[in-house]
């Protein structure tokens, strides 16, 4: 990007002429006469409406904002900065590499998946034995392992999870290395180059957007040539009916293109249109027929290796183009006879400048093409392109140009006079004579925030002023400059023509200045229309209109949404002491003379405002649809997990009920529920402090014994009450330590033992260290009985009959074994005894309860 | 604290600025005047290093107001600059010279000549390179307004002489005009740039008073000298004087050789082409094609029908004689894969009868020549020119049949 090292002056294109030419020449002449190069009349033009009206509806499609500063920067206080150039704003990596491992998960990890595809086997069934076998790990066991890891959580003998260990060990030298320095380097190269173009994104130069005038009858009609689509890679040729408003006329002609559509080129030549389309990789050209009803129809594509940074078309010779790559190479495209490299050159002309942008357009002779990089303009020869080329422009003391400034967009002027060329930079913009290279004709400071990617030409009949139009992408400016071509020399034949700046610039509406005008949103529609109509823009289109007295301007914006706006822009004539015009008083921010019901309109409200209706609820339909961007991973679970590991309890639970009903009692009574736990729960007593709780605090009493002077007395008492408070806390404590150990260990192994039945005989190639010897084995033969075990959570619903349950009669007839009903008992008989354990234990109870293997089992054996 | 209010001043003095831009930009006058009284307060504080400092914003913003508000008028923009001035010594020059255009432009020229006076009398330290340049210029106008008095001056006496009547005193103040213009202008030429305007005055006056080999070097040094940008006016110069000193036919071809080496589509190659012609040299008459040919190669030159009259001559010329068919057969070979299109498309041919019948008979005669007279413009045009009926079309096309066969010649 063109460095920013003396930020744009914000005035420096008021106030001067800059020099004078000699105006009505004649030596005879006695009164000397002179012009300003700058500050002459200017025609005048005013907007018709109070903001750009919308072209077309937004399309159905979703929209993907382009990412903004905040996204790829540590501190948003850093886009303060972004027009600094070179400020130190950090890239915040590690977000974006976090991000790009949930999003694109296959990605980051699918090499590696691959690498070890043998070494992994996803199915459900048993490893048949076969040679791999000893290599092999099933996942399913794996995974489970992995969940029971959760299980267990707090248990010492956690470690003993044998195969987890055995895998982590195994790959925890390479399982994250591999990939992640590759593409970290990746990631970072994507970041740099995210964040260069959003500084200044090259790639739209030229824009795309192009108008195709038609000719019928007397309706003025003509097409619109633009992308659209989610990904802007569909190109849309719409007839447009041009009313009061641009209106839409039929469908449009749509091509699907396999790339994003950069740039929209057009030329007219021989009463054809020829409209060329740039994407990164491919550049296409269609002819289009000047006729209404004609389809365009496409010519020829090329593809190229590096990204293309321009095409142009020719306006002299049908079916010929220019095309510069970002490796510094050009060539001229013809249709008829293909490609001719006429240059190829990796280093910029005239300096050293880092930037792979190369443009290129045609000059007033067919075969000499002018070629642009960041440093200047040169003009080839394409019959002799080595030997034949001269300087057109050169980023240097001649033109004057500041330090920094860097050429943006060079355009051929063409159809206003055949040997001109238009120049912009980040600080100016330049009218270049080929015939008097190097110095140019007209300069201006235009003052734009961001330099300007689009220029459009409107050429102005014999003797009038011709018109250009500056666009800007990130701010959406567009800025309307008149220049009329003077003659400075005096005899015929010796003329040399210099050109005047006439009137001063006007700025347009931009795309996002509608806001104001809108009606008020919902705090989050104003932001997503907000986020849409900021949108940078994309291209920039014009035409003039004439019918009779009365001339208009059509001035028609793309943003990178895909939405085209337009404004109208009425010429109103000299009169030669202006009256006050309109707008001094009225556009003040806030007022909406869009929306207010002009009295000529019998309907109430003005056509553009009609159109917003449309438009608005068009775009509140299409960001009502669910956002297709957040996809599922589509990686099945079926083959990770058994058919009952994946089925969820039926209906509510009964602690889901029990708590419901609680809930409607407590609404009832119009009390509160202090905390969540089943009734049967005492609420625990609050954990004891070890100072005493009651009286006042430790230091207000000692300041009320030390006033009172038996602060000695107050401090023995102290010492021998805290010394008792502290023993009796800690010997309370480790009570409680050694129940809930003993409890969670119990539960823990509980749990495990029952999720390993259903494939103990799985496990027995696995050896026999992963058999926990905290689990007694009597219950991992007994476990795999069907004798319909009771649902666990049942120890928590009904604990009420304390009696009933620890009755060796009801633990059998819930199927306990023998052997373990002992140990159950003392289980429950602890659980009944004391309150749990605050508030820790309490999440152990909770995690279990949520154990779906676990607790499906239990239901379904 | 201070530092918070300074802080909020910038903030202040930077909106105003972006209210009185935005103003200026939809050309509401009043509302940025009306903002640019507050932000004459920002000059108080001018601590800023900035590449544009509060009094030059002031400068150029209030003069553009006063440039297009409806109630301005000359003597408060006098007024205004006169103040200006005084606000930036590093800038005194630069708004001198803004304002002495401002007088030109709007025809007062004494005035002008007043301040150019004033401006050059101002002294202050070191001059600056720039500030040297724009001394330079505000001689060198003072010169030019000069010369535009001498001007006045010889045309008195001129008028005077007539009637056979001389006035002493006008003369000697008409030469002490001269003393002072030739003075300055001499100066500012020296300087590596275009100053046509500048050029052109110094040598009426050096050719006034007879002394052509100055002329004549000056213009000599503009036109070649390899520090002075590569202007085509200075070779226009050249020939005309050239020319009005009856120089010999020879040294004009090679002063439009020059030009047409450095602008082959200047409107002068049409007069140097048929300057050639007439030579009686071969090589002259080879090189008048070629430039005729190269000329027709822009686009500017597309329709231009005295040029194609000029190509059509030559080349019946030629056709007729039956020599040199060769020249033709030179400059149609690295043309002849883009001219077709270019120039002799059925488009063009339906859109030049429509619009200038003697240029498409011009161009059928060429095309006719160059590609038979199967080509699809010689058809359009000799059937349409045949169908009304008119005579030099009816001619062009026997004329063709009898030279059916020269194209393949040419392109063989």
């Amino acid at each position: 990007p063109p460095r920013e090292e003396g930020s744009p002056a914000p005035v420096a294109g008021w106030g001067e002429h800059g020099q004078v030419l000699e105006g009505s020449p004649g030596r005879r002449q006695v009164q000397p006469a002179f012009v300003p190069s700058r500050g002459a009349a200017g025609e005048r033009w005013e907007a018709a409406d109070a903001a750009a009206v919308p072209v077309l509806l937004p399309s159905a499609g979703c929209w993907f904002p382009s990412p903004t500063p905040q996204d790829i920067v540590y501190r948003s206080r850093a886009c303060r900065k972004l027009r600094a150039g070179k400020s130190g704003a950090t890239l915040d990596f590690a977000k974006q590499l976090g991000h790009f491992f949930v999003d694109h998960p296959e990605d980051a990890f699918g090499s590696l998946g691959r690498l070890l595809h043998k070494n992994f086997y996803l199915g459900n069934s048993k490893l048949k034995v076969t040679v791999s076998r000893n290599s092999t790990i099933r996942m399913t066991t794996l995974m489970e392992d992995i969940d029971r890891l959760e299980g267990r959580r707090g248990c010492p003998r956690q470690h003993l999870a044998s195969r987890l260990r055995w895998f982590s060990h195994l790959c925890r030298d390479w399982l994250f290395e591999v990939p992640l320095g590759l593409l970290a380097d990746c990631l970072h190269e994507e970041l740099m180059q995210q964040w260069s173009s959003l500084l200044f994104d090259d790639s739209l130069t030229g824009g795309a957007l192009a108008w195709l005038p038609l000719e019928d009858g007397g309706t003025p009609v003509g097409r619109l040539v633009h992308p659209g689509g989610q990904a802007m890679n569909h190109l849309y040729f719409q007839d447009v009916v041009l009313e009061e408003l641009p209106r839409a006329r039929g469908s449009p002609q749509q091509f699907e293109l396999s790339g994003r559509v950069r740039q929209v080129a057009a030329a007219r030549v021989d009463g054809q249109d020829f409209v060329g389309v740039r994407s990164d990789y491919h550049c296409g050209v269609w002819r289009v027929p000047g006729k209404t009803g004609a389809a365009p129809t496409p010519l020829q594509v090329i593809r190229t290796d590096m990204p293309a940074s321009c095409l142009t078309v020719s306006p002299h010779l049908p079916g010929e183009l220019s095309v510069c790559t970002q490796s510094g190479t050009i060539y001229l495209w013809s249709v008829e006879t293909g490609l001719q490299q006429l240059r190829h050159d990796p280093q910029t002309m005239f300096f050293r400048d880092y930037s792979p942008w190369r443009w290129s357009d045609f000059t007033a002779h067919p075969r000499v093409l002018s070629c642009a990089d960041r440093t200047g303009l040169q003009c080839l020869d394409a019959r002799a392109p080595k030997r034949c080329h001269f300087d057109l422009f050169k980023v240097g003391e001649e033109a004057g140009c500041q330090q920094g400034e860097r050429v943006v967009l060079p355009m051929y002027l063409g159809r206003a006079h055949p040997s001109q060329y238009l120049v912009t930079t980040q600080f100016s913009v330049y009218v270049l004579d080929e015939r008097l290279p190097l110095v140019p004709v007209l300069k201006w400071a235009h003052m734009m925030k961001a330099p300007p990617l689009f220029a459009h030409l409107m050429p102005g009949k014999p003797g009038r002023n011709h018109k250009v139009l500056l666009g800007a992408s990130r701010t959406q400016e567009l800025l309307l400059l008149q220049y009329r071509v003077s003659f400075w020399g005096v005899s015929s034949g010796g003329s040399q023509s210099a050109c005047q700046l006439a009137g001063t610039p006007q700025e347009l509406h931009s795309i996002a200045g509608c806001l104001q005008h809108l009606p008020t949103q919902l705090p989050h529609r104003h932001h997503l229309l907000q986020q849409r109509l900021t949108a940078p823009a994309a291209g920039l289109a014009a035409t003039l209109q004439e019918d009779g007295l009365h001339k208009s301007m059509l001035v028609f914006q793309l943003s990178e949404a895909g939405d085209v706006f337009c404004q109208r822009l009425t010429h109103k004539a000299a009169q030669p002491p202006a009256p006050p015009p309109r707008d001094e008083a009225t556009t003040a921010p806030g007022s909406s003379p869009l929306f207010e019901a002009p009295d000529s309109s019998p309907q109430g409200l003005g056509t553009a405002a009609l159109r917003y209706r449309h438009w608005l609820r068009a775009f509140s339909r299409a960001c009502r649809e669910p956002p297709r961007h957040t996809w599922l991973p589509s990686l099945s679970q079926r083959r990770l997990f058994t058919q009952r590991d994946l089925k969820g309890p039926a209906g509510p639970s009964s602690l889901q009920r029990q708590m419901r009903q609680r809930l409607r009692q407590t609404m009832q009574e119009g009390g509160r529920i202090q905390r969540w736990e089943p009734l049967a729960l005492q609420p625990p007593p609050l954990p004891q402090t070890l100072e005493p709780a009651e009286g006042p605090d430790p230091l207000s009493t000692r300041l009320t014994a030390a006033w009172a002077g038996d602060w000695e007395q107050w401090w023995e008492e102290r010492t021998s009450f805290s010394v008792a408070q502290r023993q009796r806390a800690l010997r309370e404590r480790r009570r409680r330590q050694k129940r809930a150990k003993g409890r969670r260990s119990l539960s823990a192994s509980f749990t495990s033992s029952l999720t390993y039945q259903s494939e103990l005989s799985e496990l027995s190639d696995v050896g026999p260290q992963m058999l926990s010897p905290s689990r007694p084995p009597a219950l991992s033969q007994e476990g795999s009985s069907p004798a319909g075990s009771p649902p666990r959570r049942s120890l928590w619903t009904s604990p009420a009959p304390e009696e009933a349950l620890l009755s060796s009669q009801s633990l059998r007839c819930r199927g306990i074994p023998k052997e373990r009903r002992k140990t159950l008992r003392d289980y429950l008989s602890v659980w009944a005894e004391g309150p749990p354990e605050p508030p820790e234990p309490l999440g152990s109870q909770a995690s279990q309860l949520c154990i779906p293997s676990s607790q499906s089992q239990l239901s379904s054996a | 604290s201070s530092n918070e209010h300074k802080l909020n001043f910038k903030k202040s003095k930077e909106a105003c600025l972006s209210y009185i831009q935005d103003a200026l930009l939809q050309k509401q006058w009043k509302r940025a005047a009306e903002f640019l009284t507050c932000y004459v307060e920002s000059l108080e504080k001018d601590y800023s290093r900035e590449h544009i400092g509060p009094s030059e914003i002031i400068w150029r913003i209030g003069t553009e107001i006063l440039w297009h508000h409806s109630q301005s008028c000359m003597k408060e923009f006098n007024c205004f600059m006169e103040q200006m001035k005084t606000l930036g010594v590093k800038r005194y020059l630069k708004v001198c010279l803004e304002h002495i255009f401002h007088l030109l432009c709007n025809g007062q020229i004494d005035e002008a000549y007043q301040n150019l006076s004033l401006a050059e009398s101002w002294r202050f330290g070191e001059q600056t390179a720039i500030q040297d340049k724009e001394m330079k210029l505000i001689q060198a106008y003072r010169g030019l307004l000069d010369y535009y008095s001498w001007s006045k001056q010889k045309n008195i006496l001129l008028e005077n002489g007539e009637d056979g009547f001389s006035d002493l005193a006008v003369e000697q103040e008409m030469h002490g005009y001269f003393r002072k213009a030739a003075v300055n202008l001499k100066e500012i030429i020296k300087i590596p740039g275009v100053w046509d305007i500048f050029v052109k005055c110094y040598v009426d006056l050096l050719e006034f008073y007879g002394d052509h080999n100055e002329a004549r070097q000056v213009l000599n040094e503009y036109a070649y000298n390899s520090k002075f940008p590569a202007n085509p006016n200075a070779h226009v110069y050249l020939y005309q004087f050239l020319k009005r000193q009856g120089e010999s036919k020879k040294s004009l071809i090679s002063a439009l050789k020059i030009l047409h080496d450095i602008v082959p589509s200047h409107e002068l190659m049409i007069d140097f082409n048929t300057m050639l012609q007439k030579s009686k040299k071969r090589k002259k008459r080879r090189l008048g094609l070629e430039v005729i040919f190269t000329g027709l190669d822009y686009a500017g030159w597309k329709e231009n029908a005295k040029a194609w009259s000029c190509l059509a001559r030559q080349v019946k010329q030629i056709v007729i004689s039956e020599k040199h068919l060769d020249w033709i057969k030179h400059e149609w070979n690295s043309r002849k894969d883009w001219w077709p299109a270019f120039h002799f498309s059925r488009y063009l041919a339906k859109r030049n009868w429509q619009e200038n019948k003697s240029l498409s008979y011009e161009k059928a005669l060429v095309a006719g020549i160059l590609l038979g007279k199967d080509c699809k413009y010689f058809k359009y045009v000799s059937h349409q020119g045949c169908k009304a009926q008119l005579k030099r079309f009816r001619m062009l096309k026997k004329f063709m049949n009898r030279h059916s066969l020269v194209y393949l010649r040419i392109s063989g």
